[in-house]
């Protein structure tokens, strides 16, 4: 955490910082901050306006807005990191096992990942959404399934590349097993990349997670989860505006401050990026 | 004593981004049409100073000095502006790499053609320049230049490449030709064909020749007067045949002796010991001094002599070596 | 001409991967199609009947080949909720989806080309860092909610432009020979169907254009810093060449080429991503046919979306890796 703050340079980076936290903090102690029961309906409280009662309002259906949104932190932030950490580590494992083998199969693989990674991810986990039939799960496996090739090629990619540096002919030399070879250079090698590319995949992820909540293949409606509650909401702009806003800003300003921190980690930890001084 | 036609003096060169000095206190002057080198190591500021004196570097200044050119003084401010306004016409640039600084998606003629309108500043006539293009090429000993006027850079080797860069500086017909390590990436018998193919020309059509490298015995064999850069200090400058054969500055003497040659056994050739300073690294002293085999305290502790008043010869040893005769 | 036979060939692969993977989709992770095509009441008999017209009881490649088969005799099913044949929707939903797609990447192009030129020329100046930021804010808009907030402020409030729909209710029976209006309002010296047309693209394109042209402008940027950190610049720039000419003559050319590939991507891409704006503008389209298909449970149709926004990806793909080929210096010396 203090490495972090140390690479901060700017403002809107520290800002960006102090943002992540707080969303991480309350994705688990939200639940227990939200002053309503999220899926509580009250016909009689519907469409009320921000108040010190409700500080954000309430929704079509009396819910309270600020409740909702607390317990949605846990599901989006909960749903992504699903989704990241079964596509890194099936997707670094295949990425590895393609570099360790190399020749055909290693080539097949990556022609795979190729075609793969370009089908529009959104339609693709719509297909895969409603083949399993709609649901949060559904989602996730759906972005999961889409998701994976992306860091088959990036660690292929970084494997290759530490591979053919010279510190391994050395360490073959000397008879390392594949194993060591492995954990003691790929993986230390491989994380720096890696972790950027994970930061910047939060907010690309979330994103399509509450894009497919949205369009009613994710979280389905009573679910406080942030894409299902604009979706909740739309009909309601005109009269309740508050309750496509709050959720649409905490989805925004997530997404912009782990693009904003991941961003900052590639220039910090990328040295193909630094700044060239002569 | 002819009047110079570019001279520099008591130039300072910092990076924008934090104002760090990274070649101080350099001045020297080249006569008309003659060819001189400016030598130094990896990282000593060669590349960034002659950069910057001529508006290229974005990301770094001029901080003092001053740098005249055919009898006019640059102004300070708006520097580079000015600078970048002498280039493409009175003064001619070939970069380091031949394998990139030509336009890859560009043909080779059009990248000619565009050199000599833009030194001209207006056409001249789709003929009269596409002949004019062609003659250079063949001037600077491309086969067949017509056909290659229509050819893309990566159909050639890249000694062809250098020349053709050449062949567009040429074109220009500049009073002064800079040339930045121009044949590092090439191989040996290319940089010597190269190199003397530049010679010949700059000699025939007047140019001056300002020619860096790392490589001293390639500038001792072709150039008149040599400046010896280190870790951004001038420390030398001297005539070409005075190398190896009277004393000259400490640096210039150690560089010397790390070249072998047929005269030298392999006793003679020494490295130097220690690590290369780089530009920029913060000591008011000599910079060698921490490599140098004659260093006394004095060396790491007093400024350096700038060579104001000797044009023509310079040695910035604080213990007077190579400064006598 | 070897290039061009190879890239043809990785089109081909890609093709068969699409396939195989909607055959997949449709016919083993949705279920026993004979199961759902004979409908609830039907007996064990009626079921195995199917199972054997539908080629159910033949090994996963022979079913795969038959699959294969349809689709290149254009049959990609029936609908359930339109009882009409797939294809036929979909004929009719692409064009006004292609049509908006066509206009966000219009702008995507108009913003990221120069900016990204600009940026890199200016890289790491308050210039760069500013652009930098609304970038990074840009690639975190979620689409849906910028759109209704557009669709609410701009069109609701404001009244600037139209709520939803594809034309005025005073242009309604418009029609023509291509299904994009644009066109075809043209082609029939229809200004003012033009002018309609338009006001109603104008928000969704922009909405849908956002997200994309964020991450249009880092990779042309990308590229465009990898040009000017070459030797041709400082030749180009020695040769007393201001820095327009630089920057539009030499650079701009190189750096261009390399973000094509992407944004040759992103057509595809941005396709898909009509989903989560067609259906709040109330256009017609495919992404809001795929939505009531996937509300309907009408798996073919989703699929066959699936499908076909495939295969606009990779002839999107593939036209722009020729049109990098033939503009390439290897193309113009072999041709």
């Amino acid at each position: 955490m203090r490495t972090l703050w140390t690479y901060a340079r700017t403002n809107v980076e520290r800002t960006a910082l102090i943002l992540a936290a707080i969303v991480i903090l309350l994705a688990i102690f939200g639940a227990w901050l939200a002053p309503f029961d999220p899926t509580q309906i009250d016909f009689r409280a519907r469409l009320q306006a921000p108040s010190w009662e409700h500080l954000l309002g309430t929704d079509g259906s009396g819910r309270d807005v600020l409740s909702r949104l607390l317990h949605g932190a846990q599901i989006t932030i909960l749903s992504t990191l699903a989704v990241l950490s079964v596509v890194v580590v099936f997707g670094c494992a295949v990425g590895m096992f393609s570099a360790f083998v190399g020749g055909p199969i290693d080539n097949m693989l990556m022609r795979l990942a190729d075609v793969w990674l370009g089908f529009p991810p959104l339609i693709l986990a719509l297909g895969f959404a409603s083949a399993l039939g709609a649901s949060l799960e559904a989602a996730i496996w759906a972005l999961i399934f889409s998701w994976w090739p992306n860091y088959a090629r990036l660690t292929r990619m970084v494997t290759v590349d530490i591979l053919s540096r010279k510190f391994i002919a050395s360490a073959d030399a000397l008879g390392v097993p594949t194993h060591a070879k492995v954990t003691r250079y790929v993986i230390p090698n491989a994380f720096d990349v890696l972790i950027v590319q994970v930061t910047l995949d939060i907010s690309a992820i979330m994103l399509a997670i509450s894009g497919l909540s949205f369009i009613g293949v994710g979280a389905q409606i009573p679910m406080p989860e942030w894409g299902a509650m604009i979706a909740d909401g739309r009909s309601y702009v005109a009269n309740g505006w508050w309750i496509v806003l709050a959720p649409g800003l905490m989805i925004f300003l997530t997404a912009f401050s782990f693009n904003v921190i991941g961003d900052m980690l590639r220039r910090e930890l990328d040295p193909t990026s630094r700044r060239r001084q002569p | 004593m002819t009047e110079a036609l570019f001279a520099m003096d008591d130039v300072t060169v910092a990076l924008r981004s934090n104002g760090r000095k990274m070649v101080t206190g350099v001045g020297l002057s080249v006569k008309p049409g003659e060819a001189f080198g400016v030598v130094g190591e990896s990282g000593s500021g060669k590349t960034l100073l002659t950069r910057t004196v001529f508006g290229l570097q974005d990301d770094a200044e001029l901080v003092s000095g001053r740098v005249r050119f055919d009898g006019q003084l640059l102004p300070e401010q708006g520097y580079a502006r000015a600078a970048r306004k002498l280039l493409g016409g009175r003064i001619g640039f070939v970069p380091q790499d031949p394998f990139s600084s030509l336009n890859p998606t560009m043909r080779v003629g059009k990248q000619i053609t565009e050199a000599l309108y833009l030194a001209r500043g207006m056409p001249m006539g789709a003929q009269r320049t596409k002949a004019r293009a062609i003659e250079v090429l063949g001037e600077v000993g491309i086969p067949e230049p017509e056909l290659a006027f229509n050819q893309f850079p990566d159909q050639f080797s890249g000694g062809m490449r250098q020349r053709i860069v050449f062949a567009i500086a040429l074109a220009q017909e500049p009073k002064l030709l800079i040339a930045d390590e121009p044949t590092t990436a090439l191989d040996a018998i290319t940089q010597r064909r190269v190199i003397e193919l530049m010679l010949g020309r700059c000699r025939s059509h007047g140019m001056a020749l300002i020619l860096i490298s790392h490589n001293l015995e390639l500038l001792r064999q072709s150039v008149d007067r040599i400046a010896v850069l280190y870790g951004g200090q001038l420390h030398n400058i001297t005539h070409a045949d005075d190398i190896g054969s009277r004393t000259v500055h400490p640096y210039t003497e150690a560089l010397f002796e790390c070249i072998p040659s047929k005269e030298k056994t392999l006793a003679d050739i020494r490295a130097i010991p220690g690590e290369p300073v780089g530009a920029g690294f913060g000591t008011k002293g000599c910079a060698f001094a921490s490599r140098c085999r004659y260093a006394e305290p004095i060396c790491r502790e007093t400024q350096l002599p700038l060579n104001g008043d000797q044009p023509g010869r310079f040695s910035a040893c604080l213990l007077g070596r190579g400064a006598d005769a | 001409m070897s290039y061009v036979v190879q890239r043809i060939a990785f089109s081909i692969l890609s093709l068969f991967i699409l396939l195989f993977v909607t055959f997949l989709l449709s016919q083993v992770v949705a279920g026993d199609p004979a199961l759902i095509a004979a409908g609830p009441n039907a007996g064990a008999a009626k079921i195995a009947e199917l199972r054997q017209q539908m080629g159910l009881d033949q090994p996963i490649f022979v079913q795969f080949g038959i699959y294969v088969g349809n689709i290149l005799q254009g049959n990609l099913g029936t609908s359930w909720f339109t009882q009409q044949p797939i294809a036929r929707d979909l004929m009719r939903e692409l064009p006004p989806s292609l049509e908006l797609v066509f206009l966000a990447m219009l702008i995507n192009l108009a913003v990221s080309m120069p900016m990204g030129l600009l940026t890199a020329r200016f890289a790491h100046t308050k210039f760069d860092d500013a652009v930098r930021l609304v970038v990074l804010a840009g690639a975190g808009l979620p689409v849906f909610w910028i759109a209704i907030i557009l669709q609410q402020v701009v069109a609701g409030n404001w009244g600037i432009l139209p709520i939803a729909g594809r034309l005025s209710f005073s242009n309604r029976d418009f029609s023509g020979a291509t299904g994009f209006y644009l066109l075809d309002s043209l082609m029939q010296g229809n200004l003012n169907v033009f002018i309609d047309t338009l006001a109603h693209l104008a928000l969704p394109a922009f909405a849908l254009s956002l997200l994309f042209t964020a991450v249009g402008v880092r990779i042309t940027r990308t590229s465009m810093i990898n040009e000017f950190r070459k030797d041709y610049v400082t030749l180009a720039r020695a040769k007393g060449a201001g820095e327009g000419r630089v920057m539009f003559r030499h650079v701009f050319a190189n750096g261009a080429t390399p973000a094509l590939t992407v944004f040759g991507m992103q057509f595809g891409w941005m396709l898909g991503a009509t989903v989560l704006v067609e259906e709040i503008f109330g256009r017609p389209g495919i992404g809001r046919y795929a939505i009531k298909a996937v509300t309907q449970s009408d798996i073919h149709a989703v699929v066959a979306v699936v499908f076909v926004v495939g295969v606009v990806f990779l002839i999107a793909n593939l036209i722009v890796d020729m049109l990098v080929y033939a503009l390439s210096p290897r193309k113009q010396r072999a041709g």
